[in-house]
């Protein structure tokens, strides 16, 4: 043996070194860049703090900080208030058509939420349908815009963030809990405030901060929605398009407040709710509860009218995208008019986005997984390390990696800009911390023991990994790779910084649509989008089914 | 040669000593034991003979070969795991075939070997089944076979019987046994269990916090235990110091409850102690019962059911006891 490493650490040293390299060239490398961009003047010659006193001066900036914080922290009120309800009625109370309601309900999380907010400007904008119908008939509704547009496609996008973790916490509390709380003589409403709530707060807590680290990072609602007001992702992403001199200090400034404010969230979300885990063994899930008829109704048309809600916008954004629009103005005909533009001119675009999304998907797979499987697997400096800085993207926005990109491969050993790979690898690095706790969630799932058998039995660490752990988690990695590809193919704020030339997608050409007024290739555009995101789940779901019956 | 020779091995958590410089020799076809209550590192110094497990210090041999430096997948040891580890996405032949296809064994030859694997731990025809259709009873059956096709030097068994219920572990625990002894191969077993550990063994290393408390053959540890851990974790006793008994050396001594009788029913030069009943526990075949001595001692016997056993809680009893079979324990 040459080496001094013991055999066992071989693996995951190996998958660890490459990651590192990896995530260090194309994550910590642009975060650098944005970093030392911002303590730079604008010649980028001197090292200065002025940047950060100027921006911080400008009380336009201040009001992004404040603005962005205010509907970050509506948002996952409303959010919370809105889904917590619903997923204690999921998986307590007798509601018909469950497992419809919770299919439908995760949808909002692979539709691409700018497409809901520009759904809702066409149905309650200046000119929207709605709005017209309303001042028709004497009511004094003027739009959408603003803080309250906002806030609401957050809540009917994001509230699934919540809901689902909620409604699993709700499922795995043990029932003898509750009933030795009753037999201490608690009332059942009394116990569900006093123990069912509390066991599930950490569930509930954990998904509202990724409610608030969306919003925080969010670039195309408020783009669509903000008008004049001015928010953080937005702001960074027009000053960097604006700034003319060699380095980008404002964007800079600003693309560092972002990471600070997102890794400071999930920092608290990580290590304040890890310790809190309360572990409740449940064999099974707890009993339905028992509850009157006018009680039940009202349950049953709770669950059904928050998840049908937050499809409407989606569903009248495929309507519309079959009528006839002339410029931003729409008329109630029946036409395929925005589809034959959409796929006359824009074929490139549409193409791209396929490949893109198929590239991305790949990478972010052959990447997440065996990270996934070492930062679970093994217990080791490295690997909680490694974990870390693969989970760091999370708290990227994605306008400001892409800024990084743009600063550190324009120039120097390694160009990338003006090429295609550039939005494939922001994509990947983008979608690894997904990657990577899908894979660990499956890994935790594998007993380590069938591992060890197979090395005693003669496979290398690597072999194994290959012929029992991957064979094993093939289900979960094919349903991680079709959740990579439809989020991918619905990137909106790197892809907006990166994009050149011909190699724009699908989403550019709506972002482009909704600036230039076009509405009509936008719907087509989003509906196409739309129907792109489903149909993967679709057959994944058939797929996985065919596979768990086998 | 596949005697095993374990020197001065030690494992270090954080503070904790898990395994502390233990020496051990396992000789050449003997099913050798580490017995001991969970956290005693008896699993921890199985899985570093696996190669599971860094060795802070000392070294392995099997046959006079150092193994502790070797890969785990190169150490050519079987090894038999509690929850089976019989890996779900293969059939029960493509499980006992897994580690023959890894030493490219040809495939003719992996047939045969499987067949005859399975015929030996009594699952001929089973080849086909899928793991999810087997019990737990024949998912161990498989795990075994998986091991033992490879021809390994040393089998070992991480508390194989653990998840199986009380009466498949009594047969299985046969069965290993005499699977072993028939094909001549060194074994470690661990496990918690003492009668288990006692039924199937050879020999036994008593393990307590990472340190060997008594090797030795089940009836020698069982009759002869050198220490209080010994004599209490293997069995019940009374451990007693030697002056309650009347006795004048300041010792501790192990006196186990079948070496207590009735007075009547004992040899007359027998000691004699008056004591009151505490408490009675009617077993079927056997009876115990805790009795106070006048100084307040309180010590258990038991006794074989017999027709003519009667006796209350609360009723003054005269005992004796097999001065032969007190052991002085440290």
């Amino acid at each position: 043996m040459s080496l001094a490493i013991p055999y066992r650490q071989r693996l995951p040293l190996g998958i660890a070194a490459l990651a590192f390299a990896f995530l260090g060239l194309f994550l910590l490398l642009p975060l650098f860049q944005v970093f030392s961009a911002s303590f730079l003047d604008s010649e980028g010659t001197a090292l200065t703090f002025a940047n950060y006193t100027k921006m911080l001066g400008r009380p336009f900036y201040r009001t992004a900080i404040v603005n962005t914080l205010e509907i970050g922290a509506a948002a996952t009120i409303i959010t919370t208030v809105l889904a917590v309800p619903l997923a204690f009625a999921l998986a307590r109370l007798p509601i018909p058509g469950k497992s419809a309601i919770l299919a439908m309900a995760s949808l909002p999380l692979i539709l691409p939420s700018f497409v809901s907010a520009y759904a809702l400007v066409l149905l309650l904008g200046r000119s929207g349908i709605v709005t017209q119908w309303l001042q028709a008939h004497g009511v004094a509704f003027t739009s959408i815009y603003g803080a309250g547009g906002i806030v609401t496609v957050y809540a009917l996008t994001l509230y699934p963030y919540v809901l689902l973790p909620t409604v699993a916490a709700f499922k795995a509390v043990d029932v003898s809990m509750e009933e030795a709380a009753q037999n201490l003589g608690s009332s059942p409403a009394r116990t569900v405030w006093t123990v069912t709530l509390p066991i599930v707060m950490p569930a509930i807590l954990a998904g509202g901060l990724l409610v608030l680290i969306e919003t925080l990072e969010n670039f195309g609602v408020p783009f669509v929605l903000a008008e004049d007001m001015p928010i953080f992702a937005v702001e960074a992403f027009k000053l960097f398009i604006g700034e003319t001199a060699p380095n980008p200090s404002s964007a800079g400034v600003l693309g560092v407040l972002l990471i600070l404010t997102t890794a400071a969230v999930l920092l608290v979300q990580r290590r304040f709710l890890g310790a809190r885990r309360f572990a409740t063994n449940a064999r099974q899930a707890p009993p339905q509860l028992k509850i009157g008829r006018g009680l039940q109704a009202l349950a049953t048309f709770y669950c059904w009218a928050v998840v049908i809600l937050a499809l409407v916008p989606f569903f009248s954004i495929v309507v519309l995208s079959f009528l006839e629009f002339r410029g931003p103005v729409l008329h109630p005909h029946f036409s395929l008019e925005n589809f034959s533009v959409l796929f006359g001119r824009h074929v490139r675009p549409l193409l791209n986005t396929l490949i893109f999304a198929t590239a991305a998907s790949l990478f972010v797979t052959i990447i997440g997984v065996p990270v996934g499987y070492v930062v679970t697997r093994y217990r080791s400096g490295v690997a909680s390390l490694l974990d870390v800085v693969a989970t760091l993207p999370f708290a990227v926005a994605g306008t400001v990696l892409a800024i990084g990109f743009i600063v550190s491969f324009n120039s120097g050993p390694l160009i990338l800009t003006g090429g295609p790979l550039i939005l494939v690898l922001a994509y990947t690095v983008r979608k690894v911390p997904f990657a990577v706790r899908s894979a660990s969630a499956i890994v935790h799932q594998i007993d380590a023991s069938l591992e060890e058998a197979s090395i005693s039995l003669g496979r290398s660490p690597l072999q194994t990994f290959l012929r029992i752990v991957v064979p094993l988690m093939l289900g979960g990695i094919l349903s991680g790779l079709v959740l990579s590809w439809v989020t991918v193919a619905s990137e909106l704020s790197a892809t907006v910084v990166l994009y050149s030339g011909p190699w724009s997608t699908l989403t550019v050409v709506m972002f482009q649509a909704l600036e230039s007024g076009g509405a009509g290739i936008a719907t087509a555009a989003a509906s196409f989008l739309i129907v792109v995101s489903l149909l993967p789940i679709v057959f994944l779901y058939r797929l996985v089914r065919r596979y768990e019956l086998s | 040669m596949s005697g095993i020779v374990i020197a001065g091995v030690s494992r270090i958590f954080g503070t904790v000593r898990a395994v502390d410089n233990i020496t051990l020799t396992v000789a050449q076809g003997e099913f050798f034991t580490l017995l001991g209550p969970s956290g005693c590192g008896k699993t921890t110094l199985l899985r570093m003979i696996a190669g599971f497990s860094d060795l802070d210090g000392g070294e392995i041999s099997i046959g006079g070969q150092r193994i502790d430096k070797l890969a785990a997948h190169r150490r050519d040891i079987g090894m038999v795991f509690q929850n089976y580890a019989v890996f779900p996405n293969l059939s029960v032949a493509g499980n006992v075939a897994y580690g023959l296809k890894a030493r490219r064994v040809p495939p003719p030859e992996i047939a045969a070997r499987v067949e005859e694997a399975l015929s030996l731990v009594q699952l001929s025809g089973f080849g086909d089944r899928q793991p999810h259709q087997l019990s737990g009873g024949q998912l161990q059956r498989v795990a075994i076979a998986r091991a033992l096709v490879i021809r390994p030097q040393v089998l070992l068994f991480d508390e194989p019987l653990s998840n199986l219920d009380a009466r498949l572990r009594v047969s299985m625990r046969g069965e290993i046994r005499a699977l072993q002894k028939s094909l001549g191969i060194t074994a470690i077993y661990v496990t918690h269990d003492q009668e288990e550990a006692m039924s199937v063994s050879d020999r036994i290393a008593m393990m307590n916090a990472g340190r060997l408390e008594q090797v030795g053959a089940p009836v020698e540890i069982y009759r002869k235990p050198a220490t209080r851990f010994a004599a209490e974790f293997m069995g019940t006793t009374n451990l007693v110091e030697a002056r309650m008994l009347g006795l004048a050396a300041p010792v501790s001594v192990s006196l186990r409850p079948e070496a207590l009788r009735f007075a009547e029913e004992a040899p007359a030069d027998w000691p004699r102690l008056s004591c009151v009943v505490e408490s009675l526990e009617m077993l079927g075949p056997i009876t115990r019962l805790d009795a106070r001595l006048a100084n307040g001692t309180t010590v258990r016997m038991a006794t074989l059911d017999t027709p003519s056993l009667s006796v209350q809680a609360g009723q003054a009893v005269t005992l004796a006891y097999d001065p032969a079979r007190l052991t002085v324990v440290a």
